[in-house]
């Protein structure tokens, strides 16, 4: 039988349990749901079941019960401790050119009801911690001395509307708010923006904006910015009229604000990252719910120039999801399979390619990915920081655990977490909108600072 | 003189007693209430049709609400049955017949609004479209077979 909200907080279970008694009794629940082994669906082949749908599509997040004393864990040769802590659910970093550290602490806006089912989905989400109090601000922190402990920590731009993305370009600083690209003046060493900033380009925002976070890569030579827009709906059920220019990549001129599509059919880039030995675009993106535990496998991808991956039509290929009406079989046939799949529902949400110098060397050239975690199937899947090696360009191996210990011993969230970044000493930094933290993974004979 | 005082006395008391005995004979609250909620499944039908023919997101919404509301008010009506019950109020005999087949219509419902809570075209294309069609099925072979069996008892066939 399916467990519904397993992990809830007590106050809420007579409600939960009423509604399971409620589904149980009608018999809707008498599917068995327990999910396959994720390292089944790890690399370029994932095994793929067929497709469920569901009465009652599982449920189950992790209830929050916090840090306490407790730290992350991470394997031999490495050592971790918190950057800082007492964040308003930071979400994603970035590390300008002298060392400070950007901390965007940001949350989505208000999602509207649509269906009776919204008022049940922004219920769920309540008990994940998704919808903690946003500051909407970005946090600086600087660590002179190198040592993980940072000295200064301002507010360094306020009142910004549920930002993610940042990239530094010369000295403008551009921060990809839900509706907009937003240009600020940068002077080096500075430790807040007040100057008002100017608008580069609109971004798809509201009302629905199901996917708000846009992740914002710079190219290296600084002429454009690239844009993960994630999608307006799990698989087109707003209309494929809200889907405009969404569940894509963009391309953003900086000089004149103008944009086209570089990529679609992705539903939701939340990390987009240059691979460093061939200088190919890299994203990693979140898949379709509610066909089952196993479907569909959030991925790690190279993105093609004009490249289509799938979304809504099919996924994996030419895996067609029957929930889209009318069909495009025109698009399915030139469907790309991405590269290398992450399993299901572990919810990637930060990708750093390491070029750094301050872990052990078997991490150079590879990607860390952070898997904030599932939310819809048991056994919980994600909740740590993996680790994919590449040569070649490519995905050699296996993902390794890097950082674990996000769920405690009764699959409680310590926290989860999201944004990566790579510090100046080479360190892994890790976002942690739950935990209110972030966290900093180094080698442990940590090396003097340069 | 006495006498007639009496009587009229009588007569008075007898009034009294006899108006709360006639209001409770009245039409009961929850057959309004049915009506209300059985137009709503059928409305949820209409508009599941035409998501078929012309599959736009608008009309799918038009009928999850449409049979959440018609839910609702079958938890309202199931509340007033109860009151009638209690209050004594004249209910329809055979009045089990139309009991069990508003019920399997309106768990039918419910299993039709987890259908219609799907994503995309499959919340409605079959399956929420024969949920549709069956619930409203269901509550019209409800009224025939509830109305022929009323009348018999009726008639003393």
């Amino acid at each position: 039988m399916m467990h519904i909200l397993k992990n809830t907080r007590s106050a809420k279970l007579p409600r939960l349990a009423a509604l399971l008694v409620a589904v149980a009794v009608l018999g809707l629940a008498g599917c068995d749901d327990h999910a396959g082994d994720p390292k089944m669906q790890i690399g370029a082949n994932p095994v793929l079941p067929a497709l469920q749908q569901y009465l009652m599509p599982p449920i189950r997040v992790a209830e929050v019960v916090g840090w306490g004393k407790e730290t992350p864990s991470v394997p031999e040769g490495l050592q971790v401790h918190a950057l800082a802590t007492g964040f308003q659910h930071p979400r994603s970093l970035y590390v300008l050119p002298n060392g400070d550290v950007l901390v965007v602490e940001s949350n989505g806006p208000k999602a509207p009801i649509y269906r009776p089912k919204d008022i049940i989905t922004g219920w769920v989400q309540s008990f994940a911690g998704a919808k903690a109090k946003d500051a909407n601000r970005i946090t600086l922190l600087r660590d002179t001395h190198g040592d993980g402990i940072p000295e200064v920590r301002t507010v360094f731009l306020d009142h910004l509307n549920s930002p993610f993305g940042v990239a530094l370009i010369g000295d403008s600083l551009y921060v990809a708010n839900t509706d907009a690209i937003v240009r600020y003046p940068y002077q080096e060493g500075q430790t807040s923006i007040t100057a008002a900033g100017t608008k580069l380009t609109d971004l798809p925002g509201g009302p629905i904006d199901h996917h708000w976070t846009k992740s914002m890569l710079a190219s290296p030579d600084g002429s454009k910015l690239y844009v993960g827009v994630g999608s307006n709906s799990n698989v087109g059920e707003n209309g494929i009229g809200a889907e405009y220019e969404r569940a894509a990549i963009w391309e953003v001129d900086v000089a004149s604000g103008a944009h086209r599509i570089f990529a679609s059919g992705v539903r939701n880039p939340t990390g987009l990252q240059w691979e460093p030995e061939t200088g190919k675009l890299w994203a990693i993106a979140n898949e379709r719910d509610e066909i089952g535990p196993d479907l569909v496998p959030d991925y790690l991808t190279s993105v093609k120039d004009g490249g289509f991956y799938g979304w809504p039509y099919s996924y994996y290929g030419q895996h067609l999801d029957p929930r889209i009406m009318p069909q495009r079989p025109d698009l399915v046939a030139s469907a790309i399979a991405p590269d290398y799949s992450l399993s299901s529902h572990a919810a990637p949400l930060g990708l750093a390619m390491y070029t750094g110098a301050g872990l052990p060397a078997n991490y150079r050239g590879g990607a860390f990915v952070g898997e904030h975690g599932s939310w819809n199937r048991t056994p919980l899947n994600g909740y740590k920081v993996v680790f994919v090696p590449f040569s070649g360009g490519k995905p050699s191996g296996p993902p390794q655990d890097v950082v674990t210990g996000f769920l405690d011993e009764s699959n409680h969230a310590r926290g989860r977490p999201v944004g990566l970044a790579v510090d100046k000493n080479g360190a892994l930094l890790i976002a942690d909108d739950v935990g209110n933290t972030v966290w900093r993974v180094s080698g442990s004979t940590p090396k003097p600072a340069s | 003189m006495q006498h007639h005082a009496t009587i009229a006395e009588a007569s008075f008391i007898r009034d009294v007693d006899l108006k709360p005995a006639r209001k409770s004979r009245g039409r009961p609250i929850h057959r309004m209430l049915v009506s209300f909620s059985a137009a709503y499944f059928v409305g949820a039908l209409v508009t599941d049709i035409v998501y078929w023919r012309m599959p736009d997101v608008m009309w799918e919404r038009f009928s999850i609400w449409l049979i959440a509301a018609g839910l609702i008010v079958a938890g309202l009506a199931a509340i007033a049955y109860v009151i009638d019950l209690a209050g004594r109020r004249r209910i329809d005999r055979p009045a089990w017949p139309r009991v069990v087949g508003y019920a399997l219509a309106v768990l039918l419902a419910l299993t039709n609004a987890f259908v219609h809570s799907r994503d995309g075209y499959t919340a409605v294309v079959p399956t929420g479209l024969m949920l549709s069609a069956l619930v409203v099925v269901v509550l019209a072979l409800t009224a025939l077979v509830a109305r022929a069996l009323t009348n018999r008892h009726r008639f003393g066939v």
